[in-house]
């Protein structure tokens, strides 16, 4: 058994761990030749967070057999957070149960795992009418401007345009979006199928063994003020800040676009991308009247 | 209303007459400086004067087996009045100590009785006669006349080999002491007595009694209910529901993953007064306005959804009556809510059949109870696992 992987740039795992740290204080990662993944949800089965982390994005990965292994988040968050942006951090698991870390070049951490439950998290079977696709600073911005009302957000697609809105004891907000960029390429479209059906969206890697050695070659995401709305049915759904805001803020600095996408009274999902290749996929089930 | 406040008070004043006048046909038994009787074993922690508290033993003045007299878990079909007069018989005992004072000698005795699985005779003296006092803090069960004890003598323990195993380990976390003795079968009241003794964990300190109560129901409900959430959600409604010395409870089970909500209603100068926690799975996270009562009825339930290995959205509604005019302890809540659980159940078609049935016996509505809880709001929230 033997799995090594060598980040690049800390603020990948930051970034990774501190999405999974809003929501569990546990966390299964699941390591193939493909990359390693992670899915969750919090105890009371609000939210869910789907991460897929390809090996091509990772400076070195090595994985010949599928490796399950557990962390409490804050004990591994802790040690993570010693790197420094231009540290490199190595991780691999040893015979005696423990994870071993190496921040840069010399300084090395063991940390004791957990036992990995093995339940398996289905994703929710839902396709998706609306989707907005806008900057991270954007998305934050519009957050705490329905915050300062309301513990709820409602999201409401009309054609092109976008409404942000939320009510609370003190009154009401709405922060209205629209459609910014000019398109000369097909927009893309939310996704149809249930993505129960999707395989995991992990390039191949080059060798069957996996134990090649990749150098990352993209940068992050430039930052722009673009947004896109794409609505094949105006929607409107309900979530609560409550789970929103953290991995928002969580994820949202490391920059780059973030996809919302849902359907009236449904699940939505949120897309970020981190480390280019990487994404996070967090759910998070509607507020519904009745 | 006005005729619920005085039966409030006629109660309240007839149980109290009734003591008065034991007291005076006994009063030798207690107008001394000094009380020879048998502790149940029975130990008292006050949060007056934190963190150098009183504390001591609680010793009647009778020999022989008063196991009874500190074991609230047998005082199911007891009278108000019967439960009253226990514990009034308890003279407590107080020496000023501070919390992280543990290792005195004065304490290692109390530990030592806090043990012990039998009533253990006991020769106390006071510096002068103890004050005639009835004391209730509502959280704790009441008990009778305080003295400042000048010396004490306790012969004849013999110790509960679990207690003995984890008041000498001291690498145990306390939590994990607690539920140690729990799985062993060990009463709540007296799992509660070593907690507030400074018996269990790594880093031992005294523990004033209504604090130590709430602790221990709250560390054993929330190891159960982490349990529980690995168990399959029930399908159909399910009301259980018990009175007992003036308060009315139901409690709902329906189908949804675990969320729970108290909502207490009770007559205060002819007024109805509400209250109400909740908490979902990732827990409470502050201290409940309802106190105690919360994390006590919470243990109720819990235990048996664990028993059952079934999971369940829970909502607890506790009238309090006028009739229930001297606050005898959160015991009460939880051992009502055992008994509660204890009973088959009434079977509904959905929630708001269940809530009915629930508040059927009840003389607040349905509509009221709901519109002082928050168990709508909170079932407004859909879960992830509706969508799979």
């Amino acid at each position: 058994m033997t799995f090594e992987a060598k980040i690049g740039n800390a603020e990948d795992l930051k970034t990774i761990i501190s999405s999974i740290s809003t929501l569990v204080e546990e966390a299964n990662f699941v390591a193939t030749s493909e990359g390693i993944t992670f899915r969750g949800m919090d105890p009371s089965h609000v939210a869910l967070i789907d991460i897929s982390w390809p090996n091509t994005a990772f400076e070195r990965y090595e994985c010949d057999s599928e490796n399950n292994f557990g962390v409490r988040i804050e004990e591994f968050s802790k040690i993570v957070k010693r790197a420094e942006k231009k540290d490199g951090i190595e991780i691999s698991i040893s015979e005696q149960n423990q994870m071993l870390i190496t921040i840069g070049k010399n300084r090395k951490y063991k940390i004791r795992l957990i036992e990995s439950s093995a339940t398996e998290t289905p994703l929710p079977k839902i396709t998706f009418d609306s989707k907005i696709t806008l900057s991270s600073s954007k998305l934050q911005k519009m957050l705490g401007d329905v915050q300062v009302i309301s513990d709820y957000l409602t999201i409401r697609t009309d054609g092109s345009k976008a409404y942000f809105s939320g009510k609370g004891d003190s009154g009401e907000v709405e922060v209205g979006v629209e459609e910014t960029k000019v398109h000369s390429t097909p927009r893309t479209k939310p996704t149809d199928k249930a993505p129960t059906e999707e395989k995991p969206e992990l390039p191949p890697p080059d060798k069957a063994d996996g134990g090649q050695i990749k150098v990352r070659t993209g940068e992050t995401d430039v930052e722009d003020d673009s947004i896109e709305i794409y609505s094949k049915e105006d929607s409107t759904g309900a979530y609560s800040l409550e789970y929103l805001n953290p991995v928002v803020k969580a994820v949202g600095n490391s920059g780059g676009k973030i996809t919302c996408e849902f359907s009236s009274a449904k699940p939505l999902r949120v897309e970020f991308k981190v480390a280019n290749m990487g994404r996070i996929h967090f759910y998070l089930a509607p507020r519904v009247e009745s | 209303m006005n005729l619920l406040q005085n039966t409030s008070e006629d109660i309240r004043k007839s149980i109290l007459a009734k003591w008065h006048e034991n007291l005076s046909k006994y009063g030798n038994l207690f107008s001394s400086d000094s009380v020879s009787g048998s502790t149940p074993p029975s130990v008292f922690i006050g949060s007056y004067n934190y963190p150098k508290v009183f504390v001591g033993p609680m010793v009647p003045p009778i020999h022989g087996d008063t196991h009874i007299l500190d074991s609230p878990e047998k005082w199911t079909g007891k009278t108000l009045e019967e439960i009253v007069n226990f514990r009034l018989n308890l003279i407590r005992g107080v020496q000023k100590v501070s919390i992280h004072d543990v290792e005195g000698r004065y304490v290692e005795n109390l530990q030592e009785i806090t043990m012990s699985s039998k009533s253990i005779d006991s020769d106390l003296e006071f510096h002068k006669i103890p004050a005639p006092a009835v004391s209730l803090d509502g959280q704790s069960a009441p008990f009778g006349p305080v003295g400042e004890i000048k010396n004490v003598k306790f012969s004849g323990s013999s110790s509960t080999a679990p207690i003995e195993k984890i008041f000498y380990d001291r690498d145990l976390k306390s939590q994990d002491a607690v539920m140690s003795l729990y799985n062993s079968g060990i009463d709540i009241s007296k799992i509660q007595r070593c907690f507030s003794m400074g018996m269990l964990g790594q880093k031992r300190r005294l523990v004033p009694t209504k604090w130590s109560i709430t602790a221990t129901d709250d560390i054993i409900s929330k190891h159960l209910t982490d349990e529980i959430l690995n168990y399959p959600v029930i399908d159909s409604c399910r009301v259980f529901s018990y009175a007992h010395l003036g308060n009315l409870f139901s409690v709902v089970l329906f189908p949804h993953r675990w969320v729970y909500e108290m909502i207490e209603a009770w007559y205060s100068h002819g007024i109805l007064g509400f209250g109400s926690d909740s908490e979902d799975a990732r827990g409470i996270g502050h201290r409940p306005a309802i106190a105690g009562a919360y994390f006590a009825a919470k243990l109720g339930v819990v235990e048996y959804l664990s028993r059952k290995k079934i999971q369940s959205g829970v909502v607890i509604l506790r009238e309090i009556l006028p009739e229930y005019a001297i606050p005898v302890g959160v015991w009460q809540v939880r051992e009502g809510i055992r008994h509660a659980m204890s009973i088959s159940p009434s079977f509904a078609e959905n929630f708001d059949h269940a809530l009915d049935l629930a508040t059927k016996p009840m003389n607040v509505g349905k509509l009221e109870w709901l519109s002082r809880g928050k168990i709508i709001r909170m079932l407004k929230q859909k879960t992830i696992s509706d969508y799979f």
